[in-house]
């Protein structure tokens, strides 16, 4: 039909001049069917998804209806042998079977995995959507899109001081200060707000102490592979040591290399540390308590991890306070930091003044049903990948 | 082609509709439930006909499934869909459906571009279990039958016991639907150029079987980098943990290692992606393979899941001038290192001729694997040196392709130091390796479209060094689904398409589409 149309393609967006010559015409009613076979690809993968889902959830619906309807009486049983309708579908002889265009009959989209419905909108950022407080969502939620955060709406504070950077200066940036409800707490974890994360701390395999983890690497060059300062000192050590006593305290004062902690204690100087621990994030544990999880720390820190949709108004762009966010700059002067990006044009401009516009997402603790759930992760991934194509083609 | 099939079953087998599945309806469409009920001929001849109609589509000239009579006996070949009739051997355009339908009664087609079907009563295109099921297994192995190729085989080895459904579900967990596998590594201190490398790791749907499965299991070796990789995948796609991943384990396990040949990559200063790369695949095979070390360089290999993941082999056959003698030599590969810097240079020349000033990762690839190049060898025909034409090849490709882009050149000389090549390399979404091939350089491939089809590949992830050569910063993309996300440390970010396609690559993993 296409070429017979002659001027024009079947989208009849590209369209040649009318007095244009032949080949021309040619041209562009090729061009203006490949944006229709673009367009018909891309509507056909949507479409595929949106349908689907939504047939799905049909069935998930009706199968629940079965299930409750014969709730209790027979425990155990996938399939109950009962005949229920809804609006969508039918369930009869432990099939259920489509009445219309699931498109036309179902609003939603039910999780396959929990049952519960889908949030269909970010809760925060770019095309963001109050949800409703009432209903508890499946834990998947949309990505949000929002400069400054992470697809889960999460930042980070700045890597606390010690690093060239004093307590005083963290504090005046930070944009809890003004309106912190018990002000002298602030940068402590009860007080941030739950999006906010900070940098957690980890266990070293071989000395068993907590490091924080930006630190992880140089202590762990320095605990495993003997080539931090401490390898240069102990080889210095050495030296000194089998050069007799007698030379000993010839050069050295003692206390400088004496007093050095024998390899695999703490690196940092006295004075460090004690700027450290100011930093409430408990990155340090002493030799009392050497046996620090970082298990306990994450899960703690999971905890705080639930959902705020702050009110992206206009109100709040023009408040400019500048959080402390994980892109800004952080000091290097040591050089050994030196692979902590820095992107200033990424810099949050808004601050998200987080005490004010914040709506309590209805929280996502309901556990899921999982006993009803059953397709399993392997399953379902090999299911997937095998059948299909692996690398997800257009579907 | 289709009809030299041999293993296509006979009429007389009877077809069945996909049994139904909780969750899920069990026809697309109460047509399509009609026409599945009526008898077992009516079924039989439908899933025979579907199944005739994705062979035409996938496996043939698309000018035959593209090429539509219309009611008034035109032949007319058009680049927009057409519609198949499920009902009829008929192809008919858009336009005609409702004649077709309202002279034949026939309800149900299949649109030529996506073989998705179409039902006319509904008036909307229908997605039924039975059809999709054969549409993504001739899509995704090109076969309808169960019995697995061999690619497969060596992948998912099938085990009676432990495939069954009932050994699944009572020996796995159901992870939360908050577990996407989207989740930040802290750096932990010049550690990025490890973290991309993990992320493409985790985004890698090979390997994420492998370790979801339990593929490495019952291991006693203390610091083992395959234990620290499966505790990551569990963390990654089983906890309901949405903040960054402290990769605490993977980095002891990494200074401890012995392995000499990443000894300089030991230390706490930022370090090449590319060798940590190598390094973890073949710490990994070490861990999992059959002990022998990989040689670079030689035929070895083995069937452990860093050699089924990434290894490949290249070819290169030498010819010598003088008594047009033939040596083939072998390798194996585990990503291809393509030069940048010769074509920058030409390219310059021609940019001054008006050219474009970018060039593409088909250019890079066309350089070194289609070109032929001049070497001097030790020609045994002839028992003394000769001038010889040498060319490379790739013999087998492996399913996941990981290509480096030389953008660190050592610079020879006085002055000698590393220089970073900054020039942008265009790369596709979709890479099709056919012309790069022995196979496809031997032979008239143009018209097999399944060869074609087992020759491509999707964009998986992409690593990007950003900054100067010290003080730099790696940042990687990696696609889930059909989105990419954007994974800079603990950070991610969604990203467009326009993102990653406009990032100035070192490394980029491609994975083959259909496990042929």
């Amino acid at each position: 039909m296409s070429s017979e149309a002659g001027d024009t393609g079947k989208a009849g967006i590209i369209a040649a001049p009318e007095d244009a010559v032949s080949m021309d015409k040619l041209a562009h009613s090729v061009l203006d069917d490949i944006l229709y076979d673009l367009v018909h690809d891309m509507l056909i993968k949507v479409h595929r998804d949106e349908k689907l889902a939504r047939a799905n959830t049909a069935a998930i619906r009706v199968e629940q209806l079965a299930l409750k309807s014969i709730d209790g009486l027979i425990p155990d049983q996938q399939r109950p042998d009962v005949e229920i309708e809804t609006d969508a579908a039918v369930y009869k002889d432990g099939r259920v079977t489509l009445k219309i265009n699931p498109l036309k009959s179902t609003k939603e989209i039910l999780c396959p995995k929990c049952n519960l419905p889908r949030l269909l909108h970010p809760t925060d950022g770019k095309g963001a959507k109050k949800p409703d407080p009432s209903v508890i969502y499946c834990k998947r939620h949309p990505y949000i899109e929002k400069p400054g955060y992470d697809i889960y709406g999460q930042t980070w504070v700045a890597p606390g001081p010690g690093r060239g950077k004093k307590k005083k200066d963290m504090e005046k940036k930070d944009p809890n200060d003004p309106n912190s409800p018990v002000p002298g707490t602030e940068g402590s974890a009860k007080d941030r707000p739950p999006n906010v994360l900070s940098f957690p701390s980890a266990t070293c395999s071989k000395c068993k102490r907590c490091i924080l983890v930006t630190r992880l690497n140089n202590h762990m060059g320095s605990c495993i592979g003997n080539s931090g300062r401490n390898a240069s000192r102990a080889a210095a050590q050495k030296i000194s040591n089998s050069n007799g006593g007698s030379q000993n305290n010839d050069n050295t004062p003692p206390g400088s290399q004496k007093g050095t902690p024998l390899p695999g204690s703490r690196a940092a100087s006295p004075k460090k540390r004690d700027m450290e621990d100011a930093d409430d994030d408990a990155e340090e544990s002493d030799a009392s308590k050497p046996k620090k999880k970082i298990k306990l720390a994450t899960n703690s820190l999971n905890k705080k991890v639930t959902l705020k949709a702050a009110n992206s108004t206009k109100k709040d762009k023009a408040k400019g306070s500048s959080m402390l966010n994980v892109e800004q700059k952080v000091d290097d002067d040591d050089g050994k930091n030196s692979t902590v990006q820095v992107a200033p044009k990424k810099t949050n401009p808004k601050g998200p003044s987080p005490t004010k516009n914040k709506i309590k997402v209805a929280k996502p603790s309901q556990p899921s049903p999982a006993g009803k759930a059953k397709v399993k992760a392997r399953d379902r991934d090999l299911e997937s990948e095998s059948s299909g194509a692996l690398s997800s083609p257009p579907r | 082609m289709s009809s030299a099939r041999p293993a296509t079953p006979a009429s007389p087998k009877n077809y069945k509709v996909k049994p139904a599945q909780q969750g899920q309806p069990m026809y697309g469409c109460e047509h399509l439930q009609k026409l599945f009920n009526q008898d077992q001929g009516t079924t039989n001849t439908s899933i025979h006909h579907y199944k005739a109609i994705l062979r035409t589509i996938y496996d043939q000239t698309p000018l035959i499934s593209q090429t539509a009579k219309t009611i008034d006996n035109q032949v007319v070949t058009t680049l927009t869909p057409t519609y198949l009739c499920l009902q009829c051997p008929s192809t008919v355009t858009e336009d005609d459906r409702i004649k077709h339908g309202t002279k034949k009664s026939h309800r149900f087609y299949v649109d030529s571009r996506s073989a998705s079907l179409y039902c006319q009563m509904c008036d909307d295109m229908v997605y039924d279990p039975t059809f999709e099921d054969l549409r993504l297994k001739k899509l995704g192995t090109s076969t309808f039958s169960n019995a697995r190729k061999r690619k497969q085989d060596e992948l998912f080895s099938p085990d009676p016991v432990k495939d069954s459904p009932s050994y699944i579900s009572a020996n796995t967990t159901v992870a939360t639907c908050k577990a996407s596998g989207l989740r930040g590594i802290y750096n932990a201190g010049a550690t990025c150029y490890q973290n991309v490398v993990l992320q493409s790791f985790l985004h890698n749907p090979i390997l994420r079987n492998y370790y979801l499965s339990d593929g490495h299991s019952q291991c006693d070796t203390p610091h083992c980098l395959s234990c620290a990789m499966d505790d990551m995948f569990q963390d990654f796609y089983a906890v309901e943990n949405t903040n960054g991943y402290t990769a605490a384990n993977i980095l002891s396990g990494f200074w401890i290692s012995e392995r000499k040949a990443f000894e300089n990559l030991v230390t706490t200063k930022e370090q090449d992606a590319h060798e940590f790369f190598q390094f973890l695949a073949e710490e990994l095979h070490e861990r999992n393979g059959d002990g022998k070390k990989p040689e670079i360089g030689s035929e070895h290999s083995c069937n452990c899941i860093v050699h089924q993941t990434f290894y490949g082999k290249l070819q290169t056959q030498t010819t010598c001038q003088n008594c047009q003698g033939v040596t083939n030599q072998v390798q194996s590969f585990l990503d291809l290192s393509l030069p940048l810097e010769n074509l920058t240079q030409k390219k310059g020349g021609k940019k001054l001729l008006g050219g474009k000033g970018t060039m593409t990762l088909q250019e890079c690839l066309d350089e070194e694997y289609v070109k032929l190049d001049k070497c001097e060898y030790r020609c045994n025909g002839c028992n003394s040196t000769q001038q010889a034409r040498r060319q490379t090849s790739i013999k087998r490709l492996p399913n996941v392709l990981s290509i480096q882009l030389k953008r660190f050149e050592y610079k020879q000389g006085r002055h000698e130091r590393a220089a970073k090549i900054d020039t942008p390399v265009q790369f596709p979404l979709q890479l099709n390796m056919l012309p790069y091939t022995t196979v496809g350089r031997a032979g008239d491939t143009k018209e097999n479209y399944e060869l074609a089809r087992q020759c491509t590949y999707d964009l998986m992830s992409v690593v990007v060094h950003v900054g100067e050569i010290d003080t730099g910063h790696y940042v990687s993309y990696c696609r889930v689904g059909d989105q990419w996300f954007a994974f800079n440390d603990h950070k991610v970010e969604v990203a467009q398409k326009s993102d990653v396609l406009n990032a100035k690559a070192y490394l980029l993993f491609y994975i083959v589409r259909s496990l042929a």
